[in-house]
């Protein structure tokens, strides 16, 4: 990089010129130059590089993309702020073919959906497997990252991991103590006493400064309590669903703990600092999801062994039963619309989705992926077996909510709520009319793209 | 002839560069304030003030409103007082009110050092200072004496104050150099005089100092009140929750960071832009006429 | 009353003071120079324990992982010709509006200074939209576009023009008129004079603003955070963001302790070198 004065002075004197030409701040519809069929085309990658880093897709994806079609040209970058870097090249005409669109500086998805930003990865289900010709795509992955992926009834979103949310623990602490995991609210709260008069570690933490740590078990539980219509109602943004009894219940209890189980200071601390903690034996018990475990690999103790308990039955009359889980896919993949090879971006998606790619992806990064079997015969890491085996368990009995991802002035509203709650701030009854008013404010607002499930 | 060939091409480049890069993206703002541009598609619909309308029942933004409105009314007057005590014992607080206290020279380089900082280092920083537990800086020690943590960052009731701690504990140290400027262009003989009358150090502070250093105060209080209505960079980076927690720090310019590139409303971010530019207008223009009147009076 | 070298309560009072607000200071800065020695087990237990060894890896993962180096060469020249520019082109429209009453010299004025009231954020997008615009204008595009250092700097160079030509124009009014008027007489051209007799005559004002011109643009974020997406390019601001938020998914806080004392220290060396210079730039320039 050199820019002498005089190159610099010249480039300003030519300014005027093209003044005229750039002085219109518009975006630009853009031909994308690199169109020429057959031609080497090139294929630009956005990873998003939080927990699981961007060497996966250098070390794995995109050498078996290259295998099959060795004349594209991979363009591979990685950000951890998504949105500042690429929403002007949406708005500008010109996205990079695929995106990692994850974070907490991811774009919104309601408003590319809305704005037809995103390409309809329908036909991608439809196509060949990457692995064997006879196998379709769609027959391939988890059933819940097509359901997920869809709004408006048109697949965008290609979920490539399956989060499995839970109470996460040591195996470890808990044998050594004489702890067990506990199946009832009951025993929940019996141990979070045993724990708190043992004096050796706080009972209970979670991420304070992002209390979606924490609205996250909220609403499984009051899921579980209630039935999966709970979630439904959510997020189809029906009159009071947040005002259901089943939420109430759930809410009561958590603001309990929050009363009287919290590590000190976890209002102030984030994940980090809370998991961390926990690896530390300064508290027992947290809610997260299976990235847990390779987020926290540089700091875990190597016996601390990871363990995960779903929510504990409540009232005895649970709708849904013991094991129930909340999973989700995430790591969201997208090929913009305008992207300049869509058909590349696709074949992409299609080689992340072969069962060598998510196996080794898995192995990788340590957590589970949405490609069905891909972690068969793998040697799997207490947490991830952990989690795998409460998966199993709870067989057919998933929940999920999308509100957040569809709503963000909702999410932030639920956040704010949420840690008052925790802290004292609130009354569940208010923290419940509070949230339930922004969702009817969002309700109401023509400007809003509504959706459905 | 000659005089205006030279008028014009002293400012045809600054000019240029300041229409193409400033004036061009900002008159396209006022217009996306008019659209309900998602800032992705690249056509916006053009939905004349309904923008305007939606931000006046807008709760958080008003909230929002009101946290400038208090760091308004504080930071520069408490920045203000802190400079001018601390300029005034480095220039003239010494022994017979002619130099300043012992250290002065070694006080007055340190006092600058928060202003080299970049405002986002200074706001990680300062993440850690808050820490809720006892790795935070200001917490072990309480907590080492038995008290109960601070939840600086954490405590909706707190964490306004802890900003406007920063933004001053980085601002004083700029206008001390100002004021000391000031300070050192005041004839030593007014001193001199006041000190025979028997003035002491307190009274000829009031009297004397305050008085002579009416100009650059002014100026300081118009640079501090349009730090007072940004102070985005600050809340952005330290705060939970960017204005956080349940939004007792936000601040106008973070609720319009937040309606674009978060909720992807770009149109009603960009109106939100407009009231917040009328704003910081209207400041600068009321306090440049208040001083004019105040000096007519003199 | 008279006034002896005795410390009276009120002496002891402002060394108080004084001491309170240097404390304030130092301490933090300290503390973040102590942790970026620790390691991360010592970050996160007592605050003020002191490092059993002295980790300087982390330093040399800082420096490495994160091309705090590469991005502060960045910023360095960035800031360099960025204020360069500024300084020229600022000094220039200023004393023009400054010393010659012309018809649409008011309104020109004004729409410099009204860029002071502008919230940054609005004009990201477009922004990003002008810049690669001006990336498609045949033979200088290219260098000028997005992930150009120039086109950065012309940015920054349009953006810090409010401020500069406010309070150069300020200064340039108050400079007598006398030798320039003679200088005109005796036939020397606008250009000359102003190059010659009224820029030496200004030097403490432009001092002054070249130094807020200089901390302004080193503490740049958004604008760059947009402009360039190459990691190469990237400046130091870029760099300590992009760590602290590494931070939260890597949990190497002592490599970001490390990138802040990096990024910290050189300022603080070219603060207290210059000091006096800046100082005394200061004063001259804030004073009309």
């Amino acid at each position: 990089m050199s820019v002498s004065r005089r190159e610099l002075l010249r480039a300003a004197a030519l300014i005027p010129a093209a003044g005229a030409l750039a002085a219109c701040a518009t975006p630009v519809q853009q031909t994308p130059a690199t169109q020429a069929a057959g031609a080497k085309k090139a294929l630009e990658v956005w990873i998003f590089d939080g927990g699981f880093g961007h060497q996966y897709a250098t070390d794995i994806h995109q050498p078996l993309f290259k295998s099959k079609f060795p004349d594209v040209e991979v363009k591979h970058n990685f950000t951890k702020e998504i949105t500042k870097v690429l929403q002007p090249r949406f708005a500008g005409g010109n996205p990079p073919d695929v995106i990692d669109n994850s974070g907490a500086n991811a774009m919104d998805f309601g408003a590319l959906a809305q704005d037809g930003q995103l390409l309809d990865l329908g036909p991608l289900l439809e196509m060949p497997s990457w692995d064997d010709e006879s196998v379709k795509v769609k027959d391939t992955v988890d059933p819940a990252v097509i359901n997920f992926g869809t709004f408006d009834g048109k697949f965008f979103v290609l979920g490539y991991v399956n989060y499995i949310f839970g109470v996460w623990y040591s195996q470890k602490a808990f044998t050594d103590n004489g702890w067990a995991a506990p199946k009832t609210w009951d025993d929940f709260i019996a141990l979070c006493e045993t724990i708190k008069k043992s004096g050796k570690m706080a009972p209970f933490t979670y991420a304070g400064k992002h209390p979606q740590y924490l609205y996250e078990i909220l609403l499984t539980m009051a899921a579980k309590i209630g039935g999966n219509d709970v979630l439904v109602n959510i997020d189809n943004l029906e009159d009071g669903a947040w005002k259901a009894p089943a939420m109430l219940e759930a809410a009561t209890r958590w603001a309990e703990v929050g009363a009287k189980y919290l590590m000190e200071g976890t209002a102030g601390l984030d994940h980090v600092q809370t998991q961390t903690a926990q690896n530390k034996y300064e508290v027992a018990m947290l809610p997260s999801g299976s990235w847990l475990e390779n987020e926290q690999k540089s700091t875990t103790p190597p016996d601390f062994a990871y363990g995960m308990f779903p929510v504990p039955d409540v009232t005895g009359s649970d709708k849904l039963p013991y094991g129930t889980l909340h999973t989700q896919p995430g790591e969201n993949f997208i090929v913009p619309a305008k992207a300049a090879n869509t058909q590349g971006g696709v074949d992409y998606l299609r080689a992340m989705l072969s069962k060598k790619a998510a196996g080794d992806f898995s192995k990788m990064v340590a957590t589970v992926s949405v490609v069905k079997g891909a972690g068969e015969g793998l040697e799997l890491s207490p947490g991830v077996k952990s989690a795998s085996a409460a998966v199993a368990a709870a067989g057919s009995n998933t929940v999920f909510y999308r509100w957040q991802s569809w709503y963000a002035q909702l999410k932030d509203e639920a956040i704010a709520a949420t840690g008052q709650l925790m802290t004292g701030g609130v009354t569940p009854e208010k923290y419940l009319e509070r949230i339930q008013a922004k969702a009817e404010e969002i309700k109401k607002d023509s400007s809003i793209k509504k959706f459905k499930r | 002839m000659r005089r205006r060939l030279f008028i014009f091409s002293f400012l045809v480049a600054p000019v240029t560069l300041y229409l193409v890069y400033v004036i061009a993206p900002y008159a396209q703002a006022f217009y996306i304030a008019m659209t309900n541009w998602r800032g992705v598609n690249a056509a916006p619909q053009f939905i004349g003030l309904e923008n305007f309308g939606r931000l006046l029942g807008d709760g958080v933004f008003w909230k929002a409103v009101g946290h400038n409105a208090l760091l308004l009314a504080l930071l520069p007057v408490i920045t203000i007082a802190l400079a001018l005590v601390f300029a005034y014992l480095l220039n003239v607080g010494g022994a017979g009110g002619r130099t300043g206290v012992w250290g002065s020279k070694f006080y007055r380089v340190l006092f600058f050092f928060p202003q080299v900082l970049a405002v986002t280092i200074v706001a990680v920083l300062f993440q850690q200072v808050f820490r809720p537990d006892d790795s935070g800086m200001l917490n072990a020690p309480l907590m080492a004496l038995g008290l109960k943590p601070v939840g600086f960052l954490s405590n909706p009731s707190i964490a306004l104050w802890s900003v406007m701690a920063v933004l001053i504990w980085q601002a004083v140290g700029f206008y001390v150099v100002l004021f000391s400027a000031g300070l050192a262009s005041i004839p030593r003989e007014m001193f001199e005089a006041a000190q025979i009358d028997g003035a002491g150090r307190m009274s000829m502070f009031f009297r004397v100092t305050l008085p002579l250093l009416r100009d650059t105060v002014q100026v300081a209080w118009v640079y501090l009140g349009i730090i007072a209505m940004d102070a985005f960079a600050i809340v952005w980076v330290m705060t939970d929750q960017h204005g956080g927690p349940d939004r007792s720090t936000t601040v106008m310019a973070a609720e319009i960071y937040r309606n674009a590139f978060q909720y992807f409303q770009f149109g009603y971010a960009s109106a939100l832009g407009v009231v917040m530019f009328f704003f910081v207008l209207g400041f600068a223009v009321l306090s440049l006429r208040l001083s004019r009147r105040e000096r007519i009076e003199f | 009353m008279s006034r002896k070298h005795h410390l009276g309560p009120l002496n002891v009072l402002m060394h108080i003071a004084l001491a309170v607000w240097a404390l304030l200071i130092i301490v933090p800065l300290v503390w973040t120079f102590l942790a970026s020695v620790k390691s991360e087990d010592e970050i996160f237990s007592d605050a003020w324990s002191l490092p059993a060894t002295l980790r300087w890896d982390n330093f040399a993962r800082a420096w490495e992982q994160a091309h705090i180096g590469q991005y502060m060469l960045n910023s360095v020249i960035v800031v360099f010709f960025g204020v360069l520019g500024t300084m020229l082109l600022g000094s220039m429209a200023a004393y023009v509006l400054a010393r010659y009453p012309f018809r649409g010299n008011r309104a020109i004025y004004l729409l410099f200074v009204s860029g002071l009231a502008f919230p940054i954020y609005l004009a990201l997008t477009p922004l990003f939209f002008v810049v690669q615009n001006m990336g498609t204008i045949p033979v200088i595009g290219p260098y000028i576009g997005l992930n150009t250092h120039a086109g950065l700097i012309l940015v920054y160079i349009a953006y810090s023009m409010p401020f500069t030509v406010f309070f150069l124009a300020a200064f340039f009014r108050t400079l007598p008129t006398a030798v320039a008027e003679a200088a005109l007489v005796d036939g020397a051209s606008h250009t000359r004079i102003f190059f010659q007799i009224m820029l030496p005559m200004a030097r403490p004002g432009i001092v002054s603003i070249t130094i807020f011109n200089v901390l302004g643009q080193w503490n740049q974020y958004q604008k760059p955070l947009v402009l360039l997406q190459d990691r190469d390019k990237w400046v130091l601001t870029q760099g300590i963001a992009d760590i602290s938020t590494a931070a939260g998914y890597d949990q190497d806080w002592s490599a970001l302790f490390a990138a802040l004392t990096l990024a910290i220290l050189p300022m603080l060396i070219v603060y207290t070198i210059f000091q006096r210079q800046i100082q005394s730039g200061l004063t001259a320039g804030a004073l009309k």
